[in-house]
């Protein structure tokens, strides 16, 4: 007996989609590829313009050449940006992670009243906008500069300082992530068979934070490193991110050196999130 | 455990909680041309950014902009979000990273891209003088309609990422029952996936909602001297102007302006989702 003789509406599938089916599924198929263009589009163009010859951005290109890479690195605004932001972005990341990992252990495992509203709080840094914590946080720095007299906007401590915003967050988010898919039975094993608390958390806990804490740490420090708005009004000369260096190039004009700076910045961003989704599945934490 | 919790919960408070009260009590303060600033308790920087017609104009630019380009974000993500979420388990992962990346490598670096593309000598007014469509470039770049397809850009993988998790979470037989029942595809959707995708759309309308309002870069670049959204002018004032209260009054108007609006549109879209 065939599906068809039970069910009358699936009749004319058996025949072939009707005209308006198939013309709605091209419509679909369409938004599909039209949504993944627009998000692509941008980021193909700045890679293959870094490679064009002529300095003034036309098509088509005269040539294609790598020089751009090394006018880009002797560029020292975009060297020294670089530079910065790679030691800000590890800076606090190294602070971030071990303070945001050892919060998101005590909010997964203790039963803490109050646990959503902390959690909550831990994470309102990429709530609130950045631009307005940015502005804040310059203000902030001012009036400490007033009181304790010394500097601290545009100085390396304070940028790390405004950067464990961003870290800490995002490792909660990761960590939190990938712990509650953990089950306790091991740890409990461990202590009934005579371990200590510590020797549990240092034998049993930790490695299995691992993937947790390597994707948080990843993750935090290419955010702190691409972050724009939150650094842009605590920069100062001698001491800017390369997302303010290249927002203040790109104001002027864009040009194969940009494009270059550009695509090395797309070639590390997508290596450490194909590292990343190796420790914790992407998909499972955004 | 709280020993665990409180360096945290400490760093939160101070660089974010404790420069946030700053920031509202600077906005209460009085501006002066040579002092920059005056102690005071005054709500006139608010009533004066309310009243100023260029700032009204900044606002609603900035209204305009995030409802379009959430609106248009929420009907191009749906179907990728519908598509992503069907896949196979081995190149979802992939699909999902490739989505991922482009939310990460800056807003910089896109607004670089759709520069080169939009420009006077851009890729598509290049093409349209080699085809001979058009002999003069097309005013492109420096529009706000540049500025809308930038920001959609930017935010579409954070509403396809959203979306694509909620849909996973709807069984396959929901909709194979359905259509089985005689449901066209049409249907399906209306009747089945858009309801019970609807929590997730409400999230992901307002996590791009809130995104587009503060536009920054993608404003600053694509738009051109003329074109002004809240985010910059808050800049401005903080940098340029050195007007500070006048910038936090404005800062605070744009945070209340997007909590209002987000906490209202999930109420709105919540109570139609109970019934």
């Amino acid at each position: 007996m065939s599906v068809a003789s039970l069910s009358p509406a699936a009749a004319p599938a058996l025949a072939g989609p009707g005209l308006s089916v198939r013309l709605g599924r091209i419509a679909f198929l369409a938004l599909v590829v039209l949504a993944y263009a627009i998000i692509f589009a941008p980021i193909v163009m700045v890679v293959v313009t870094s490679f064009f010859d002529q300095e003034i951005v036309s098509f088509p290109p005269d040539a294609l050449t790598l020089r751009w890479y090394v006018n880009a690195w002797a560029q020292r605004d975009f060297a020294r940006g670089f530079v910065t932001s790679l030691q800000i972005a590890l800076a606090a990341t190294a602070i971030g992670v071990p303070l945001g990992t050892a919060a998101a252990l005590a909010l997964v495992r203790a039963r803490i009243p109050g646990r959503g509203l902390i959690n909550t709080f831990l994470l309102a840094p990429l709530a609130v906008p950045a631009i307005v914590a940015g502005s804040a946080l310059y203000m902030f720095y001012l009036r400490a500069e007033d009181w304790l007299d010394m500097d601290i906007k545009a100085t390396f401590g304070g940028l790390v300082a405004a950067n464990v915003l961003i870290t800490i967050p995002w490792t909660v988010r990761l960590v939190t992530a990938s712990l509650a898919g953990l089950d306790r039975a091991a740890e409990e094993a461990a202590a009934n068979l005579g371990a200590r608390p510590l020797t549990v958390f240092r034998r049993i806990t930790l490695p299995m934070l691992r993937p947790g804490i390597v994707a948080a740490a990843l993750f935090s420090f290419v955010a702190s490193f691409e972050n724009l708005e939150l650094n842009l009004l605590l920069v100062g000369p001698g001491r800017t991110t390369l997302p303010v260096a290249m927002l203040s190039y790109l104001e002027f004009r864009m040009d194969p050196t940009l494009a270059a700076v550009a695509t090395a910045q797309i070639v590390m961003v997508s290596i450490l999130m194909l590292v990343t989704d190796r420790f914790v599945k992407l998909s499972r934490i955004v | 455990m709280f020993a665990l919790i409180l360096p945290a919960v400490l760093v939160v408070a101070a660089l974010l909680v404790g420069p946030m009260v700053l920031l509202a009590r600077i906005s209460l303060n009085q501006y002066s041309a040579t002092q920059l600033m005056i102690e005071a308790t005054t709500a006139q920087n608010y009533l004066n950014a309310v009243a100023d017609p260029y700032y009204r104009g900044v606002m609603a630019t900035t209204l305009v902009m995030a409802f379009t380009c959430t609106a248009v974000t929420l009907a191009l993500g749906f179907p990728a979000a519908y598509r992503l979420a069907r896949m196979e388990s081995r190149w979802k992962s992939l699909v999902t990273v490739l989505t991922l990346i482009p939310l990460l490598v800056g807003n910089v670096v896109r607004a670089a891209g759709w520069l080169g593309l939009l420009g006077n000598d851009g890729l598509i007014n290049a093409t349209l003088r080699g085809l001979r469509i058009t002999s003069e470039p097309l005013q492109l770049i420096y529009t706000p309609g540049a500025v809308a397809v930038g920001t959609i850009a930017v935010v579409l993988p954070y509403m396809i990422l959203t979306l694509s998790s909620v849909i996973e979470s709807i069984p396959r037989a929901v909709e194979e029952a359905a259509a089985n029942l005689g449901a066209s595809a049409l249907t399906v959707f209306r009747r089945v996936v858009w309801p019970l995708a609807l929590p997730g759309t409400v999230a992901g309308c307002v996590l791009v909602f809130i995104l587009c309002m503060n536009t920054y870069a993608t404003a600053v670049l694509l738009g051109g001297s003329q074109f002004k959204m809240m985010a910059p002018a808050v800049y401005d004032q903080f940098s340029k102007g050195m007007n500070w209260p006048f910038g936090a009054a404005l800062a605070f108007i744009l945070l209340a302006a997007t909590l209002v609006l987000t906490v209202l549109g999930t109420a709105l879209l919540g109570r139609r989702y109970a019934r």
